[in-house]
C-alpha cells in the first residue's frame, strides 16, 4: 500500500513538473472570428513550448527556403527581440481607417497583434521568448541537409 | 549597555540604507510617429519605439547602403563639403536666419539656429501646399556627418545623440488633410 502510495506520489510530481515545464514558455493564443456567411471561429491556445519543438520535427526540406532567408536578418531579429524584451508594455503599432483596424503591443512578455475589419477579427498573442526559440529552431535548420531538388 | 548601543547602531544603519535614494536609471526614451490622415482615406497611423530598441537593431543591418548603423554615399556627393568646418561655424554663431529661399511659385524655405537647434521651416503655397517644420539638435547633426569625411551618414550615432538630447518635435507636416508627426520623449505611449 505505502509502495502504491509513493508510486502515486510520483507520478503526481511527474506530471507537476511535465505540465510545469510546458507552461515555462506561456501560450500562444490565437483567436480568429469570422463575421461573413456561417460564422467559422477558430481560438487556439497551446503553450508556446511546442511552437520551437515543432518546428525541430518538421522536415528540413520544408523549412531550408525559409531558414535560408532568415539567416541574413537573424542578429536584426534577434536584436529587435531583445530590445522588446527590455522594452516595457507599450503600444508599438496602430493603424486605423474606415474599414479597418490594427494594434500591435507588447502586453506582459507578449507580442500581441489584434486586427479587426469587415470580414473578421483577429487575435494573436505571442510570448517574446517562444517567438526567440522559435527563430533559433528555424535558424538551426541547416541548408546543407536540404533537398533543394 | 554596549548590546543596546550596537542594536541603535545597527537599527540607525538599516534606516540610512533605507533612505539613501537608489541611483536613478536613465529614463528610456521613445521615437513617436503620427500621421493622421482626415481626407478620403481617414486613415491614423501611430508608432511608438523605444530609441534603444532602434539603437540594438540598427547596427545589425547590413544590407544596401546601410552597413553596421552607417549610410554609404555615392563618391561624389560629400565632395568639396566640409561638413565638419561647416557645422562648427553654425555651432559658433549666434541665434540667426542662416538660409531664407523663396521661389517665384511663391515658396518659401528657411532654415535657422536657434537653442542649439537647426530649424527649418518649408512653406508651399495653396490649399494643397504642405508645412513642413524640421527642427534638428546640432548634436544629432554633429553626429549625422561624424563619418562624413568617409563619405558616410553615421545614422547610428546620431541616434544615440537623439537619445542623449532633450525632449523634442523632429518633424511636422500640415496640410489641409494630413497631419504629419514626429518627436521623441520620455513617454511610451503618444501624449
Amino acid at each position: 500500500m505505502i509502495l502504491l502510495g509513493k508510486i502515486a506520489l510520483g507520478m503526481a510530481g511527474f506530471a507537476v513538473a511535465g505540465a510545469g515545464l510546458l507552461c515555462s514558455e506561456g501560450f500562444v493564443d490565437v483567436n480568429v472570428v469570422q463575421h461573413r456567411d456561417s460564422p467559422p471561429h477558430i481560438h487556439v491556445i497551446a503553450p508556446a513550448l511546442l511552437a520551437p519543438i515543432a518546428v525541430r520535427l518538421v522536415p528540413n526540406d520544408k523549412l531550408g527556403e525559409a531558414s535560408e532567408k532568415l539567416q541574413p536578418w537573424l542578429p536584426t531579429v534577434r536584436a529587435a527581440l531583445d530590445g522588446l524584451r527590455d522594452s516595457p508594455d507599450m503600444t508599438l503599432v496602430e493603424v486605423s481607417d474606415p474599414n479597418e483596424y490594427v494594434h500591435v503591443e507588447k502586453r506582459y512578455g507578449d507580442i500581441v497583434v489584434d486586427i479587426a475589419n469587415r470580414e473578421e477579427t483577429v487575435h494573436v498573442s505571442v510570448p517574446i521568448r517562444a517567438i526567440h526559440s522559435t527563430v533559433d529552431a528555424l535558424a538551426d535548420v541547416s541548408p546543407e541537409n536540404t533537398n533543394s531538388d | 549597555m554596549d548590546k543596546r548601543w550596537i542594536l541603535g547602531a545597527a537599527a540607525a544603519a538599516f534606516f540610512c540604507v533605507l533612505s539613501v535614494p537608489a541611483v536613478a536609471a536613465p529614463a528610456d526614451r521613445y521615437l513617436h510617429v503620427q500621421v493622421s490622415d482626415s481626407g478620403n482615406k481617414g486613415e491614423d497611423v501611430n508608432v511608438n519605439l523605444p530609441l534603444s530598441v532602434a539603437e540594438k537593431v540598427l547596427p545589425t543591418i547590413d544590407r544596401g547602403p546601410l552597413h553596421q548603423g552607417r549610410v554609404m554615399l555615392d563618391r561624389d556627393q560629400l565632395k568639396g563639403i566640409d561638413m565638419p568646418t561647416i557645422l562648427e561655424a553654425i555651432r559658433n554663431s549666434p541665434d540667426n536666419k542662416l538660409v531664407t529661399v523663396k521661389d517665384k511659385d511663391g515658396e518659401n524655405i528657411d532654415i535657422s539656429k536657434a537653442d542649439g537647434k537647426i530649424v527649418v521651416h518649408v512653406n508651399e503655397p495653396g490649399k494643397k501646399g504642405d508645412n513642413v517644420n524640421v527642427t534638428v539638435p546640432i548634436a544629432v547633426v554633429d553626429a549625422l556627418f561624424s563619418t562624413a569625411q568617409k563619405n558616410e551618414i553615421n545614422v547610428a550615432a546620431a541616434l544615440q545623440a537623439l537619445d542623449n538630447a532633450g525632449d523634442s518635435f523632429l518633424v511636422t507636416v500640415e496640410n489641409t488633410s494630413e497631419h504629419v508627426r514626429v518627436w521623441v520623449d520620455s513617454h511610451n505611449q503618444p501624449q
